[in-house]
């Protein structure tokens, strides 16, 4: 479009013109521009220059010429820059009013004017320029200044130069006459030439399109866009008719003018629709367009010529798409049906522009195949010289010169066509249609088209390689490969891999090329249509049509390529083949995206999924080639992540001397197998492997040799998650799987799991039994050394809780330790307790973890070490030991071996302490509390104040193991102070060796006589220890173990009545015996006692059943009964009991306070007359 | 005249492609059908601007390139068929029929117990049964 000139590219501008007064040509016509509509203005400075405005001299007697041409080429600017529509002459007044010579000038100004225009419509306009208001002319002078111009009253306008908005008034005024007049001449110009063409008054079709032309562009001047549209399309079609008739040219160059004033009418046709938001109505037109020209081809030899053209229409026509502001309507839906059969690409300017690149390429072809075959008759014909644009647009002439005679002579057809080669040649086309290749392909990428862009991209690397630009092309075509690889589109990627491969032949890239090669041969291509049609060669790549020879021959190319051994096609090629053979031997790198997996696949499987360590295992290597012929392999490496593993296979049908040369590492294993691949069948090895290291044993990646110089090495899939051969995976074929055990090639793993070898280090924990809270628990820990030497051995110590809770104490206010079980030190051997200062460096304690070194044993020794356990609660815990160790002192193969080893340990309580008061004998104080609280049952125990009471504390052995106790004690808290309080005596149970030892379950009871000395409702009475050692035979160096309890504190209280009952501890059958009861009254009340006996047959008693009596205050009262037993052995005395009014509580002794042994005679021992009161 | 049908899979794969050229263009073909991919696309994701119903599945015109014209078709099951034709002046009802034929053939290829969903069509009978339904559709034209 940037070479249409301007006058076309944009809509016309009125034209005024004004002579004189060269002072106020800036203001007045900057003011007409800025008007709306602008008018441009013509400013001639002085009359003199007036000529310009003049006519073309025509001899009025000429007979009229037949139309030359169509149209003129620079009609358009003339009317655009040099005819104007108005012209005004500016007087200054003082000129006007001045002396005569200077109202001669005046007159003779305006006589000159008025010549010049004649013969034109150009409306004549006076102006005279006063500096103020007040310089205003008179009347007279007016009308006579108005007579000599001719002009009507309103066309003689007065200017006022000084006063601001004087000067605004007069612009205005003047601008709304200007167009006013301007308006008044495009029309009537417009109005001549429209009757002209109504009437038919013209002799020749060319004359009718250029009065349409004519008609449409005043139209345009006035704005009338409907009309302008209308004579144009008016024009456009009787230029149309006119193809077949005019003789007027020779035929080529008719066409070609024929072309160029359609051009020029369907550009203004479609400016005028687009921009009145036409778009679908301008689709529509540029369809007609195109199709009614897109046959006119012409003769062979220019067919370039009509390319280029037809070019330009989809260039100039993308062009204004693109800039005009139209949208595509909202309305329009159902794109491509019968409703509305344009589509959406149609509205894209990328669209235009791709197909513009298109005819662009068409020129291209057509001019290179006029320049391969006529080159002869060029040279003939000679290249014209100074061959111009004529006259009339789209007609060409050669300027002529002899001596000073300039002359214009036509052209004959085979001139022009030499004009057009000569002139063709000098463009470079292919730099165009990149560039327009491009444009559309950075439309259509933006507008979310893949495809189309990628097309795009594929035709612009196609003129990079034309253009020998290869590696531009070799990317643009790399993206493209691309986008076909991952929809699988097999014939259109065969096109770009084609051209990938020439360009990486020129660039002399040898792995590129076989690697672009391999991938075209293992392409699914399955088909072998017909021979190759060499007229269409230019649409396919340089590696030919797609078919399965093509893919044979590629292949072949290829590996004759590697074995250095010329092919014809590579020989062909020359030089460039050197460059290949450079950079040999060749690798190539399958990886898990490479689009090379279809040349080879890599599938590796062991058959296990653990392994013990240097015992085999079965691995089996599949590969798959789908290249179309088969492939040997000379030589197949199998790398694994331990290269002790590595293994080679060679081809068992080839001679292992010839593939010595590759065997440069003897150490590696080697195995022959038959290593043919057939295409799209999977070659299955299966090897017996070995590995004699743990930890993960992978194979990485297969190596194949082909030929001398080719190696492929292809990373190595799992079975199990190998994906899809990309291209063939929609290829219609028989499933064949990797390994013949279906399950394996679903489930089948590269990787493979080495164990550890077996320790050959004994762990032996030993433990007796449970242990016991509160001691330190021993653990001996022994390692001993069956087979191999410890290095670096360190052994770690775990305590975990058996039941899964944790061995700390979450609450931080435990009063003492938090930790229920604790690790409280690792001890070493005797023997190395002189080196455990250094030792203790390297272990780490933590309460419930530890880490210990081991020291270097050799074969047969043996390291052991205790464990302190602690146990603070009873609590199960199980305990892990581990030993890690490397089997040889070479820190490079640090191959560590762990033993583990595990024990439950039960943590138990030894002692279990329990304690119980009791009341001296027949002895009851009243304690208040007992009888209020009966609800109660967890009171704690009451005491009476100042009353010595027995506290019996049993200690029970729980254990299974027996104990020795050392010594109970009980320590009252707080030391001396209280004394006063209470005192705690032993008064027996006392240890001594006989009664040291408590088997499991037997108890041990210590007696202790308590005397609280202060009535305090919680007295504390203090903690039992209880010291204890293992019975055990060899434990003499253990150390006692204290287990404390505290005891519950008392309630100690006043009795305030205590009852105490005197009775010999015997009698003799039939002699009487006094049986007293005593109630002390302690307190200062007077107190009411009731009392009641019953009877037994056994006793005859004296005394009242029943009574009551009273207890002064702080004195004691005594209840006696005389009593015979009248029956032998213990007996039952009669049951006395007695209550307090005062505390409703009544008491009964107990029975066995209550029974006495009777004697049947007098007893022999001489223990008589001692108190059956037990006085404590 | 049908110059070229085509069955393109879910993936945007080539499940079908057969050219009736006597000219050597299969690979231009080939482009043409790809990019035509684009505006199946185009439309089915802006449905609105799309066919008259949502279960439309003639989705008509494509686009004009150069010598051709693409007619599309979508099955329920996103498998594309495609039609390049020269012919200019086609009548929007042959189109219809012909895409309405095609798909019947189509679905007694792919009922075929012996073939894989997905992969590409080498019945030798859906072939023979598609070129008959192309050279009818000259016939019901003209």
């Amino acid at each position: 479009m940037e070479d249409y000139p301007e006058e076309l590219r944009t809509p016309p501008v009125s034209l005024a013109c004004i002579v004189g007064c060269p002072e106020l040509h800036q203001t007045i016509s900057g003011f007409l521009h800025a008007e709306q509509p602008p008018i441009n203005t013509l400013a001639l400075p002085d009359f003199s220059k007036i000529s310009l405005l003049a006519r073309k001299q025509r001899d009025p007697l000429a007979p009229p010429q037949p139309a030359a041409g169509i149209f003129k080429r620079d009609w358009l600017l003339k009317h655009r820059t040099r005819v104007p529509a108005v012209a005004a002459a500016l007087f200054r007044s003082d000129h006007v009013t001045g002396d005569p010579a200077q109202w001669l000038q005046v007159c003779t100004d305006l006589e000159n004017l008025k010549s010049v225009l004649h013969g034109r419509n150009t409306r004549l306009v006076v102006v005279i320029v006063q500096t103020q208001v007040s310089d205003a002319l008179s009347e007279d002078l007016m009308i006579a200044l108005r007579k000599r111009a001719e002009i009507d009253a309103k066309h003689l306008i007065v200017f006022v130069q000084n006063d601001s908005s004087e000067l605004r008034q007069s612009l205005n005024r003047l601008a709304s006459l200007f167009s006013e007049l301007c308006m008044t001449y495009y029309r009537e110009e417009g109005r001549r030439i429209r009757i002209r063409v109504e009437k038919k008054t013209f002799t020749s079709t060319e004359l009718n399109i250029r009065y349409c032309f004519k008609v449409a562009v005043y139209a345009e001047f006035r704005k009338d866009w409907a009309e302008a549209l209308r004579y144009y399309e008016d024009g456009y079609r009787a230029l149309r008719e006119m193809t077949g008739t005019t003789t007027r040219l020779p035929p080529i160059q008719r066409l070609v003018e024929i072309k160029a004033v359609a051009e020029q009418l369907h550009f203004k046709i479609s400016t005028l629709l687009l921009h009145g938001g036409k778009v679908v109505e301008a689709i529509t037109w540029f369809h007609k367009h195109v199709t009614s020209y897109k046959q006119l081809v012409g003769v062979v030899e220019v067919a370039f010529l009509h390319w280029d053209w037809f070019s330009r229409q989809f260039l100039v026509f993308a062009e204004l798409l693109e800039t005009s502001s139209a949208a595509i309507p909202a309305t329009l839906s159902h794109f491509g049906t019968s409703d509305n059969p344009l589509t959406e690409w149609e509205f894209q300017p990328a669209y235009y522009y791709q197909l513009a690149a298109n005819y662009l390429r068409e020129k291209r072809y057509s001019l290179d195949n006029l320049l391969s075959t006529s080159d002869l008759a060029r040279k003939v014909a000679g290249v014209p010289e100074s061959v111009i644009p004529a006259l009339y647009l789209g007609q060409s002439a050669r300027l002529f010169e002899e001596g000073d005679t300039v002359a214009v002579l036509p052209l004959s057809d085979a001139e022009y066509i030499s004009y057009a080669l000569a002139e063709a040649e000098r463009y470079q086309d292919a730099y165009e249609i990149i560039a327009l290749f491009r444009k559309a392909y950075e439309s259509f990428n933006r507008r979310g088209a893949p495809r189309m862009a990628c097309f795009c991209s594929s035709r612009m690397a196609k003129e990079y390689y034309a253009a020998e630009d290869y590696s531009n092309a070799k990317q643009l075509f790399e993206s493209v490969a691309g986008l076909y690889r991952q929809e699988g589109w097999a014939t259109v990627l065969w096109e770009s891999l084609g051209y990938l491969r020439e360009c990486s032949r020129k660039l002399g890239s040898a792995k590129e090329f076989v690697g672009y090669s391999l991938e075209m041969a293992a392409l699914p291509i399955l088909t072998d249509e017909g021979p190759e049609a060499t007229e269409s060669r230019r649409d396919y790549c340089p590696a030919g049509p797609a078919t399965i020879s093509r893919r044979v021959a590629i292949q072949e190319e290829v590996f004759a390529l590697v074995t250095n051994a010329q092919t014809p096609e590579a020989e062909a090629g020359g030089e460039s083949n050197l460059l290949l053979t450079k950079d040999l031997p060749l690798c190539l790198n399958i990886d898990l995206t490479s689009p090379l997996r279809i040349v080879l696949l890599a599938s590796v499987a062991f058959h296990d999924q653990t392994v013990k360590p240097n015992s085999p295992t079965l691995i089996t290597v599949s590969l798959l080639s789908q290249l179309a012929l088969p492939v040997e392999i000379d030589l197949l490496e199998v790398q694994f992540n331990q290269p002790t593993c590595n293994f080679r296979i060679v081809d068992s049908q080839k001679d292992i001397s010839t593939a010595a040369f590759i065997l440069d590492d003897q150490d590696v294993r080697l195995e022959t197998a038959l290593l043919k691949l057939l295409p799209n069948k999977w070659l299955r090895l299966t090897y017996e492997i070995k590995s004699g290291q743990s930890g993960k044993l992978e194979c990485s990646s297969i190596v194949a040799k082909i030929r001398k110089n080719l190696m492929i090495s292809c990373q190595a899939e799992s079975p199990a998650t190998m994906e899809d051969l990309p291209m063939w995976k929609f290829e219609d074929r028989v499933e064949s799987f990797p390994i013949k055990d279906r399950g394996l090639s679903f489930s089948g793993q590269k990787v493979i799991q080495v164990e550890e070898p077996e320790p050959q280090v004994d762990l032996i924990l030993n433990s007796l039994g449970p242990a016991l809270v509160g001691e330190t628990f021993i653990v001996p820990v022994s390692i001993h050394s069956k087979g191999h030497e410890v290095h670096f051995g360190e052994l770690k110590i775990n305590l975990v809780d058996a039941r899964g809770g944790l061995l700390m104490s979450p609450r931080e206010a435990e009063p003492f330790d938090s930790h229920h079980v604790e690790l409280v030190s690792i001890s070493g051997t005797p023997e190395e307790e002189e080196s455990q200062a250094d030792i203790d460096n390297i272990r780490k304690i933590q309460h419930s973890f530890g880490v210990v070194s081991v020291p270097v044993l050799r074969e047969g020794q043996s390291w052991s070490c205790n464990l302190e356990i602690k146990w603070h609660r009873p609590k199960s815990v199980m305990l892990y030991v581990s030993l890690g160790y490397s089997p040889s002192s070479d820190e490079a193969t640090l191959q560590r071996i762990n033993v583990h080893r595990s024990l439950q340990i039960e943590g138990k309580i030894p002692v279990i302490i329990s304690h119980r008061f009791m009341a001296p004998f027949r002895r009851e104080p009243l304690l208040l509390s007992k009888i209020k609280s009966l609800t109660i049952s967890d009171q704690k125990e009451s005491l009476a104040w100042n009353e010595s009471s027995t506290l019996i504390v049993t200690a029970r052995n729980s254990t299974e193991v027996p104990l020795r106790l050392t010594s109970m004690s009980i320590k009252l808290e707080g030391e001396s102070d209280d004394k006063n309080f209470c005192s705690v005596h032993q008064i027996g149970g006392g240890i001594s060796p006989e009664n040291a030892l408590l088997v499991p379950g037997e108890d041990f009871k210590g007696l202790f006589s308590v005397k609280p000395e202060i009535d305090c409702p919680k007295l504390g009475l203090g903690t039992v220890y209880v010291s204890w050692v293992r019975d055990s035979k060899r434990g003499e160096n253990q150390h006692t173990i204290a287990t404390r309890q505290r005891l519950p504190d008392i309630n100690v209280e006043k009795p305030p009545l205590v009852v105490s009952m005197e009775c010999p501890p015997h009698a003799i059958l039939g002699i009487p015996f006094s049986f007293y009861v005593k109630i002390r009254n302690s307190t200062s009340l007077l107190q009411e006692i009731k009392y009641s006996l019953g009877d037994s047959q056994n006793f005859v008693l004296s005394g009242p059943h029943n009574h009551a009596a009273f207890v002064l205050p702080k004195t004691e009262h005594l209840i006696s009964y005389k009593l015979v037993p009248l029956s032998s052995g213990p007996q039952q005395l009669p049951r006395i009991t007695v209550a307090s009014v005062r505390y409703s509580a009544a008491l009964t002794l107990s029975v066995a306070a209550a029974t006495v042994f009777v004697y049947p005679t007098e007893p022999k021992f001489g223990l008589e007359g001692s108190k059956s009161e037990v006085v404590v | 005249m049908i110059v070229c049908v085509a069955v393109v899979g879910n993936q945007n794969n080539p499940v079908y492609l057969q050219s009736f050229t006597e000219a050597d263009d299969a690979l231009k073909l080939h482009h043409i059908v790809h990019c035509s991919l684009d505006v199946i696309d185009e439309r089915v994701n802006n449905p609105k601007r799309s066919g008259p119903t949502l279960n439309e599945t003639f989705l008509g015109l494509l686009y004009p390139t150069e010598n051709y014209k693409v007619y599309g078709y979508l099955t329920n099951t996103k498998v594309k068929f495609i039609m390049v034709t020269t012919d200019l002046d086609v009548k929007d009802a042959d189109v219809r029929n012909f895409f309405r034929r095609f798909h019947a053939a189509y679905v007694d290829a792919v009922s075929n117990p012996f073939h894989v969903p997905g992969k590409k069509i080498t019945s030798k009978s859906f072939a023979e049964r598609v070129s008959v339904i192309v050279k009818s559709f000259g016939s019901t034209a003209a």
